[in-house]
């Protein structure tokens, strides 16, 4: 009995433990190629499913269920394996596509070595396809799969990605990164890798003849990416991947070195943790600005005041599926506006209060209507943008500073004048001079 | 996908590799117009001899590739020669004859595309040999110091996801004040003349007889009531508390005035 109980707590954390929501919505729609099977990416399918996620399945030319209904995004999220589809339902333009982004649903883009609508879509995204029919081979290092199924390093510091995880495998294409920088890389190619379309050793002066035809030159080297994300303003966030296998059940399996199974499993979940803002989302709770000895707000400042902007800032954790106050963003700033910044200063954390950034700054001297800017943009997280408009008024006749030290000879002046008056009049009222008069007068008459 | 299942029968065929690859009689010439600077046989065991380039000067690398065992020339698949400076990185093909024989030139006054941006730092060059029948083999060249390019292009956008430089607002100076004994001085100027009147007054004999009568005191004290409203006027009222007061002590004045002044006026007449 008590090792029954033992074994339901167990399950029960762990099952707590792999809930992992997304901040955006749970329904994923996922469009599969005729020619893919369900089954051979269960692994990565039943993990989203185990993580909460609804996973609705169609095929390319199915009309229903529409991404878009009404122009209102009908799934929270969208995954593209379709590396061979040439034709798509009506629902499914390009156009459609980045409409969806802009309306903060996130999308996984399967890419392949042939010509799709997608690779197309995928210049608009900064990303340089090599030629169709060119997948990235490697012969680099000696193993015995075919050369172009690569064993790729997984980088250790990336902030999305697990550390430590074991090298994934990999097929497909990569592509050449523009210098966008809403672009996130997350994995890159083997420096020594490079695309071709050549089976054989004596295609290598086919190779030589494509880099000297001069344009793009040879897709090869460490700076080709095979996973990018990409951040857009709005907050949808986009993956492309330059083949499907890497979400394969066959991959995960494989073994890389002996005993050491690829890391494709959970680097799959990772990225398409990012991918449904799970990890690295962050927003703006609240902001406050008053003077600095007051609490409330005024709906207009006084050039030269000294004023308190405040900020509120979660980040989302999907394990708990719920916004938490975060103190560890070190490097954002706070602008104050008109036209351009008059004043930019870092607003730091606030120790001792999670979540809480302020800063203390003196109004500039300039009279006009202001912005309070707050526009925080790197590489991987989602954007913060808050701008509060506020006027700025020169002082008003009784702000000025009073009582100046060259002032004193006017304010005695005038003091002297209202005391002589009063004491004129008190004197003038009390004084009598008529027994004096009389004497003189009865002195005068004697 | 489907290429990769057209592998799949190729590699097992080749899954027993058949030898290594390596470079022999790998010679390397700097050469500036037409006259040879430096001739150096790379030696390929780990010393890697530095080279510099000038902005006109050409570099002409010489190899041969061959089986490990047997030393039969081969034109393996991938011959790159692949440039790495500060993070940057070029990959170059090299072409190879049928029989092993490899040839590269890299002239400064035309360099080539793969060759990276590069800083003050050398770019170490690298040669990279696959092949699908032998196993892969790179080496490490040598480095190369060429003249400093410009740094690659930048996004226009790429400043905003970094910290920008802080910007303050330049005030403009307080406003200056005359130092005080200045002020003091002039005050005392202003005061000299009560000095005067007050002297002089003390001369005279005056008498007051009626200063605390209660006809004169009321009028007396409102007047000195009303400057002290307008000494708390300027100090602490606004306009409109001060014109309340100011009227309903005026009322007051006007009442106690009256008396005040009949007063006066009886004295005179009664007096008489």
């Amino acid at each position: 009995m008590f090792r029954i109980c033992q074994l339901l707590l167990l399950t029960f954390c762990l099952a707590i433990g792999s809930y992992a929501r997304s901040s955006t919505g749970d329904s994923v729609l996922v469009i599969l190629d005729p020619s893919l099977s369900k089954d051979n990416f269960s692994i990565f399918f039943k993990g989203l499913e185990e993580q909460g996620y609804e996973l609705t399945f169609r095929a390319p030319k199915d009309v229903a269920p529409a991404i878009m209904q009404d122009d209102v995004a009908s799934f929270a999220h969208v995954i593209l394996f379709t590396p061979e589809t040439k034709t798509y339902a009506k629902d499914i333009t390009p156009q459609s596509l980045v409409d969806l982004l802009s309306k903060n649903t996130n999308v996984i883009f399967a890419l392949g070595s042939k010509q799709t609508p997608l690779t197309s879509l995928a210049y608009e995204f900064s990303l340089i396809l090599p030629p169709p029919g060119t997948p990235l081979i490697s012969h680099f290092p000696e193993r015995d799969t075919p050369a172009t199924v690569i064993p790729i390093e997984v980088p250790s510091d990336h902030a999305a990605l697990t550390s430590g995880l074991s090298p994934v495998w990999y097929s497909g294409v990569s592509f050449a990164l523009g210098n966008n920088p809403l672009l996130v890389p997350f994995l890159n190619a083997p420096p020594e890798s490079f695309a071709a379309d050549t089976t054989e050793d004596s295609g290598a002066d086919a190779l030589v003849e494509a880099a000297e035809k001069g344009g793009e030159g040879l897709w090869a080297g460490k700076d080709m990416s095979v996973v990018t994300g990409f951040q857009t303003i709005d907050g949808g966030r986009a993956l492309f991947v330059g083949g499907v296998e890497l979400f394969s059940d066959e991959f995960a399996k494989k073994e890389v070195t002996k005993g050491v199974e690829a890391g494709n499993a959970q680097f799959a979940r990772d990225v398409a943790a990012w991918t449904f803002q799970e990890s690295l989302v962050l927003r703006v709770d609240s902001l406050m600005h008053h003077r600095v000895n007051e609490t409330t707000p005024r709906d207009q400042y006084t050039t030269n005041d000294r004023v308190v902007y405040t900020t509120h800032i979660s980040k989302y954790n999907p394990k708990l599926n719920a916004w938490e106050p975060y103190s560890g963003i070190q490097d954002m700033q706070l602008e104050f506006t008109m036209l351009d910044p008059h004043i930019r200063t870092a607003l730091p954390p606030v120790p001792g209060s999670p979540g809480t950034y302020s800063v203390e700054f003196r109004v500039p001297d300039r009279h006009g209507v202001f912005k309070f800017v707050v526009n925080y943009k790197r590489k991987g997280w989602t954007h913060l943008h808050s701008s509060t408009t506020v006027p700025v008024v020169p002082p008003r006749h009784d702000e000025y500073p009073r009582f100046l030290s060259a002032a004193w000879p006017y304010y005695i002046g005038a003091i002297s004048t209202s005391a002589g008056f009063v004491l004129f009049s008190a004197l003038w009222l009390a004084g009598d001079d008529r027994d004096l008069k009389k004497k003189k007068t009865a002195k005068a008459t004697e | 996908m489907h290429l990769s299942t057209l592998l799949l029968p190729l590699a097992a065929a080749a899954a027993v590799h058949a030898s290594a690859l390596t470079v022999q009689n790998a010679r390397v010439t700097v050469s500036s117009d037409a006259t040879q600077l430096l001739t150096e046989q790379l030696s390929l065991d780990g010393t890697l001899p530095s080279l510099s380039l000038g902005p006109t000067d050409t570099l002409k690398l010489t190899f041969q590739v061959a089986e490990k065992d047997g030393g039969k020339g081969v034109q393996p698949h991938q011959t790159f020669l692949r440039f790495e400076s500060g993070g940057e990185e070029g990959v170059q093909p090299v072409r190879v004859t049928a029989g092993g024989k490899a040839k590269f030139e890299l002239n400064m006054a035309k360099p080539p595309s793969s060759l990276p941006p590069t800083t003050t730092e050398p770019v170490k060059v690298q040669l990279l040999l696959g092949s699908f029948k032998h196993s892969p083999s790179k080496f490490d060249l040598f480095e190369l110091t060429v003249p400093a390019s410009a740094p690659p292009a930048q996004h226009p956008d790429e400043a905003s996801f970094h910290p920008l430089p802080p910007i303050e607002h330049t005030f403009r100076p307080e406003q200056k004040v005359p130092p005080k004994f200045v002020s003091a001085v002039f005050s005392a100027l202003v005061v000299a003349p009560w000095v005067v009147l007050l002297g002089l007054w003390s001369t005279l004999q005056y008498r007051v007889p009626h200063l605390f009568s209660p006809h004169i005191l009321p009028f007396t004290s409102s007047l000195a009531a009303f400057e002290a409203l307008l000494l708390w006027y300027w100090v602490d009222l606004k306009l409109g508390q001060v014109l309340l007061y100011g009227a309903i002590l005026g009322v007051v004045t006007a009442v106690t005035g009256k008396q005040a002044l009949g007063a006066a006026g009886d004295w005179r007449l009664g007096k008489r």
